[in-house]
């Protein structure tokens, strides 16, 4: 599998916690809170486990209690922040902890319908049965009533106002009705439904939620992480990953993550003080944002290069990834580069920035 | 707590099963027994601390649980004095502690410092003192209780600053019990295994609420070790500390020697840190204080503040409050609280309700460590109503809340303090539940939910400070605003309105406010209607008063002096005293001091000063704010005084005498600005007049201007203008100059600049504003695109910036000159370019003077050539109209006797 679902992959650990977990479970919750948050943010030697349970999200402790805990209330969740800040992994953590699927997601768009949250039908079944509950395709979320798990939403403010309210009735009344059907024409949820929904606030004012929308779900908001060590945290704890994905055996040296950790601080830095959009990158420049500048790095040395990594493949795949418009993008990382890392290659004495500017530069001679 | 307890353990264990063959032995040993003597040497000091003669009270600051055990010992040992860890010299300020409403904080203030670094001036240290904390308690029960004594034993103020040498223009805050680990990893440690986000929140669930119950002993005992933990673990560098643990047991020592009390009847309480001392036996030899001045004042705080200076959590102050009130309720508890509010103690003072003996010191401490944290228990009724409060609360705040929030804030509340660990939810986890719940992607108002919480929760509550413990100065203040009918103590913005030709005896209230507005923050007092300039007077005025919301900064102008005039003087005076003081500056404060002060001898004196410093300067840099504020003062005393004060001859004739010595200098100088050389030029022609009555002479202007040789166009251009002001270039020669410029390729560049000059010259010369019209229209004309238009938005923020007031004179003038209407554009001719046809003056027809002159044309046309004027002819006698006139007599006659007759 390219990618497992973290019920998957982290089976074994889901499948101890729930052996020694002794807590009270709502609903028909696998994992009792307590060991979510375990699951969610790792083991501490105060929790008294035999084995350790890795951190698989960064960032604060309580946004995820108050997802937790808003998951065993009534509501919704809506996990809201900029783009790559992590939402998306945090919610499939919490789906995965609660009830071992994370599998029924709706992915909102432009183009999402109201059959895509509640049914469609299996036209030529339809056609040679009629309608009947075998000729209807459940929605995820549907299957998510049905079997009492959480089903999950993202992007949600990509999605059209009438899709978004066909969720109030579901999250209201907790039932979907099926007036095609004459009869079993009602579909309830079980309990330990919920809905996890994920929305870019980059998104805002393009299809806002109405007040009866957004008083079904409690809000949490994941801010951009800036602090550098958690922040080296994640970057590390997704590039293992990935190269465990790809199979690839490539040290991360240290000063390199130093580096992409810094140029990225720098940036942030910069697009605060912008005063145009012009000034500024388009990137949001995301934790996400540098692990794919890593990962494509990586790649990179891997199949072209000498299988190390070097400063100056990193500075290619930055310039590579985060120059979008032509020329703003590239004014500006030039300006950073010689304004900011010129006169920290003179002072560096390892060579490792020098190497960094060199490989700028040439990827902006490339593009430019 | 716990935590150490069991890693102990584990360890000793470790030691006992393989100790005997690992190479590692001496090692593990070593390591084993540093772990014992820190073990121990905890026990010790905890043992210590209970064997002291006299009675130790550790407390720790914002902690209620501490405020409740020092009640309930006060109650029950009622002690004859009192020490107290504060700074000795505040004592007499807490007797003013009566008058306020708490929280305010206890200040002490230096402004004229010496033995300090001047730079560190003024010295603030500000001791906070909340209703919730033990500290006050012990201060309301030493202050009402007939025969207690209250000795504060903490070194000087100005001991902090001599011991402890900062360079911050900040409050040095001080507070008693201030105890927190000073070792950021542990603290980190600890919140990150209590699983709670600030210390404040820490320190509730882990020592406060198992506290709040306990006995006295537990309290102390717990107490001790928390402050010998710290005070271990923390970093090196205890000098300070450990010198300030042995002022205050020398002064204790010293106070029980010289009153011969009972040691067992004083009860002494300090920061727990200070609890587990080392040194209580050791004596310190004081060293003098400095002579600095130390002025010593309340001012109100606020939680708030408190949080802000000490770093606390938002919010924590106010939930502190609210836990001690809470308390006190469940407890049936009386506080001790000052003035007459005081309820006397339950039993009767001088009765102990026991014997004090404790014989034999029992361990609680193991029961308590050992044991989890005893939590009160829920309290549903709580909860409850603070999940309606704050919906009430967002929705008034534009929140769409409604009471299915409150139900999702009450059941979250509770889950999350369940996932916590934590039987009943805390303020903290309220204050969680509800930003969950409530809180969607945009605040509505100006309030956040975490904002609200925090406002439900207590909220921020200001002190005051009340009118008999306010310095003399705030108290005047007060007293003559009263005939306004204001209630200035309130924290809200007040309007006042005065109709100073209906009520005249408004008038020093009004004179006051402008003093006020001229000393205080600029949100203080601020005048909506009416203003105060030279030779302006208001009818009527109306004010935004918020006096009683920025009463620190006028009790800390009362440590300035006894009145508003004083401290007003004194600072005018420190300004123009001042190393940096210029003639601007000081011409400023004089014109301050006709405004404010209305004291004529200081105004002299300030003008006396005003002239040292002209004489003295060596750059003319504030000329045009000099030029700009000496003409207001002029007029001034040219419209009230019959006579100029000899102070304002004396500028006068000085400048005169200074900006000619300076002139050649300033045209030469690259450094000097042209608006710098105008203002001179200005000065120098418009004050002219009265410097020559006062005895200047004008050859030496001549000469002056004569010495100029400027090399930059634009002072060449004023150089030009100072030459027509002296009649050493007529108006005919100044045009030809410019258009010769205009016309020379070459120069064409800078004529930008020679146009400023003449800008700058009208300054001085405000008749030649025709001709800077035309310049500037020759200008606009001639110059090719690339050299004006860079220039003409430089031409204009120029102009709006440094000549504000010449540029009404030059529209007006150019209004004059163009034509208003579109259709007279087309046959304009500007005057300047008027062929004027030379003139024909027709003498009266016998005159012998007219005809002499029609006889002898030269002379007429030298006379005009030297006024700069179109010679003009003479028409002879012998005229045509001469001859029609002669043929007709009765036109003229008729003529003439209209002009008789009217």
């Amino acid at each position: 599998m390219l990618r497992a679902p973290a019920e998957i992959k982290y089976a074994d650990e889901l499948d101890y916690l729930e052996s020694i977990d002794t807590g009270f479970k709502p609903f028909s919750w696998r994992l009792s809170p307590r060991m979510v948050r375990i699951f969610v943010l790792g083991s501490e030697r105060s929790d008294g486990l035999d084995r350790e349970i890795p951190q698989k999200w960064f960032g604060d402790r309580g946004f995820v209690e108050r997802s937790i805990v808003t998951l065993a209330s009534d509501r919704g969740l809506l996990l809201i922040g900029d783009p790559g800040t992590g939402k998306s992994w945090l919610a499939e953590l919490l789906a995965a902890a609660v009830s071992r699927n994370s599998t029924l997601v709706v992915q909102g768009t432009a183009g999402t319908t109201e059959d895509h949250i509640k049914y469609s039908w299996n036209v030529s079944m339809v056609i040679a049965k009629g309608q009947s509950r075998e000729s209807m395709i459940p929605s995820p979320i549907m299957t998510a009533m049905e079997q009492g798990v959480i089903g999950r939403f993202e992007e949600l403010t990509r999605s059209t106002s009438d899709v978004q309210d066909a969720l109030i009735s579901i999250l209201s009344e907790k039932y979907v009705s099926i007036p095609e059907l004459d009869d079993d024409n009602i579909v309830f949820a079980q309990p330990g439904f919920s809905v996890i929904a994920t929305a870019n606030s980059r998104d805002r004012g393009v299809n806002d939620l109405s007040s009866a929308l957004k008083r079904r779900f409690n809000f949490v908001r994941i801010p951009v992480v800036t602090n550098k060590k958690s922040e080296a945290e994640i970057v590390r704890f997704r590039t293992a990953e990935l190269l465990r994905r790809h199979q690839i055996d490539l040290e991360l040296p240290p000063t390199l993550l130093d580096i992409l950790l810094q140029s990225f601080a720098d940036l942030r830095a910069a697009a605060a003080s912008a005063t145009s959009d012009d000034d500024k990158l388009e990137s949001a420049l995301s934790t996400a944002e540098q692990i794919g500048v890593l990962e494509d790095a990586i790649l990179h040395s891997r199949f072209f290069g000498d299988s190390t990594l070097k400063a100056a493949t990193l500075a290619g795949s930055m310039v590579g990834s985060l120059a979008r418009r032509s020329p703003e993008d590239l004014a500006i990382l030039n300006k950073y580069l010689h304004g900011v890392v010129e006169p920290r290659s003179r002072q560096d004495d390892s060579g490792s920035w020098r190497e960094f500017l060199d490989g700028g530069r040439d990827a902006i001679a490339t593009l430019s | 707590m716990s935590d150490a307890v069991m890693s102990d353990a584990v360890m000793s264990d470790a030691v006992m099963s393989d100790a005997v063959m690992s190479p590692f032995a001496p090692l593990r040993e070593q390591l084993a027994s540093a772990a014992a003597a820190f073990g121990d040497g905890l026990v010790d000091d905890v043992e210590q601390a209970l064997r002291t003669d006299v009675e130790i009270f550790p407390v720790c600051h914002h902690s209620p649980a501490s405020a409740l055990a020092m009640v309930r010992r006060l109650r029950e040992k009622q002690p004859k004095v009192v020490y107290l860890e504060l700074c000795e010299d505040l004592r007499p300020v807490l007797e003013e502690l009566r008058n306020c409403r708490l929280p305010v904080a206890l200040q002490a203030f230096a402004s004229d410092i010496d033995g300090f670094p001047p730079e560190w001036a003024p010295l603030s240290v500000i001791a906070p003192i909340t209703e919730s904390s033990a500290e006050y308690q012990a201060i309301a029960y030493a202050l009402d209780t007939p025969g207690v004594e209250i000795v504060l034993v903490d070194r000087s103020v100005d001991h902090v600053f001599q011991w402890e040498p900062r360079a911050g223009a900040a409050d040095v805050g001080i507070e008693i019990g201030d105890l927190r680990p000073g070792f950021a990893a542990l603290e980190e440690h600890l919140l990150h295994h209590g699983k709670v986000r600030h210390w404040s929140e820490w320190w509730d669930q882990y020592v406060e609420q198992p506290l709040s119950g306990a006995d006295y002993d537990t309290y102390r005992q717990v107490m001790v070790l928390i402050g010998s933990l710290f005070r271990r673990l923390g970093p090196e560098g205890h000098q300070v500390d450990e010198d300030r643990e042995r002022y205050m047991w020398t002064r204790m020592r010293e106070h029980l020697a010289a009153t011969g009390t009972d040691p067992a009847e004083c009860l002494y309480v300090c920061g727990a840190f200070h609890a587990a001392s080392p040194v209580m036996d050791e004596h310190l030899d004081i060293s003098p204080r400095t002579s600095t001045a130390w002025l010593y004042g309340l001012i109100p705080s606020s939680h708030s503040a408190i949080e802000e200076q000490f770093g606390l959590a938002p919010g924590s102050v106010s939930i502190a409050a609210a836990t001690w009130s809470k308390s006190l309720r469940r407890g049936r508890l009386t506080p001790y609280t000052l003035g007459g509010r005081s309820k006397r103690a339950a039993s009767p003072p001088g009765t102990p309700a026991e014997t004090d003996t404790e014989p034999e010191t029992e361990d609680r401490l193991s029961g308590f460590l050992t044991r989890p944290p005893v939590l009160d228990g829920f309290d549903e009724a709580e909860l409850l109503g603070w999940c309606v409060e704050i919906v009430r609360l967002a929705r008034r705040n534009g929140y769409l809340a409604s009471t299915a929030d409150a139900i999702a804030v009450y059941e979250t509340s509770i889950l999350l303090a369940g996932m916590r660990g934590r039987k009943r939810p805390t303020p903290y986890d309220f204050q969680d539940a509800a930003v969950t719940c409530i809180e969607k992607d945009v605040v509505p108002g100006r309030r956040d939910v975490r904002r609200l919480c925090e406002i439900l929760l207590g909220g921020d509550k200001i002190g005051q400070v009340g009118y008999d413990s306010l310095p003399p100065l705030a108290r005047d203040v007060l007293d003559r605003l009263q005939p306004l009918g204001l209630d200035l103590e309130k924290r809200t913005i007040q309007r006042a309105l005065i109709d100073l030709d209906a009520h005249p005896e408004l008038e020093p209230c009004s004179h006051l406010l402008w003093i006020l507005r001229r000393l205080l923050p600029d949100d203080a007092v601020r005048p909506i209607m009416g203003s105060r300039r030279l030779g302006e007077r208001s009818h009527q005025e109306s004010w935004d008063l918020a006096i009683g919301r920025n009463q620190r900064s006028i009790i800390e102008l009362g440590y300035e002096g006894v009145t508003i005039e004083q401290v007003l003087e004194q600072r005018l005076r420190r300004t123009c005293w001042d190393e940096k003081a210029t003639a601007a500056t000081a011409l400023d404060a004089v014109e301050d001091s006709i405004l404010y002060l209305r004291n004529r001898r200081f105004t002299d004196e300030l003008g006396a000063r005003a002239v040292e410093l002209l004489a003295g300067e060596r750059t003319v840099d504030d000329a045009p704010e000099v030029l700009g504020r000496i003409r207001r003062l002029l007029a001034h005393y040219r419209a009230v005084e019959p006579e100029l004060p000899a102070w304002a001859k004396s500028f006068v004739t000085t400048g005169y005498a200074h900006y000619c010595t300076l002139l050649p200098t300033a045209f030469a100088e690259e450094e000097t600005g042209v608006r710098q050389v105008g203002a001179m030029l200005g000065f120098l022609f418009t004050m002219e007049s009265l410097a020559l009555s006062l005895g200047c002479d004008r050859t030496q202007l001549e000469l002056a201007v004569q010495q100029s040789r400027p090399e930059a166009p634009a002072k060449v251009a004023l150089l030009w203008t100072a030459h027509f002001q002296l009649g050493l270039l007529s108006m005919a020669g100044l045009r030809e100059r410019m258009i010769e410029l205009l016309g020379n390729p070459l120069v064409v560049p800078s004529v930008p600049q020679y146009v400023s000059g003449f800008v700058q010259a009208l300054e001085s010369a405000p008749t030649l504003t025709p001709f800077v019209v035309e310049v500037l229209s020759r200008a606009f004309g001639r110059l090719p695109d690339d050299v004006l238009l860079p220039w003409l938005p430089k031409l204009i923020t120029t102009l709006r910036a440094q000549a504000p007031e010449l540029v009404p004179m030059l529209v007006r003038e150019a209004g004059r000159t163009f034509p208003a209407r579109l259709a007279d554009v087309d046959s304009f001719t500007p005057p300047w370019l008027e062929r004027v046809p030379a003139k024909v003056i027709t003498p009266p027809a016998s005159q012998p003077v007219g005809e002499l002159l029609a006889v002898h044309p030269g002379t007429v046309a030298a006379v005009a050539g030297l006024l700069g004027c179109e010679p003009v002819t003479i028409a002879g006698a012998g005229g045509e109209v001469a001859g029609l006139l002669a043929a007709h007599p009765e036109t003229g006659e008729a003529v003439a006797g209209v002009l008789a007759v009217v």
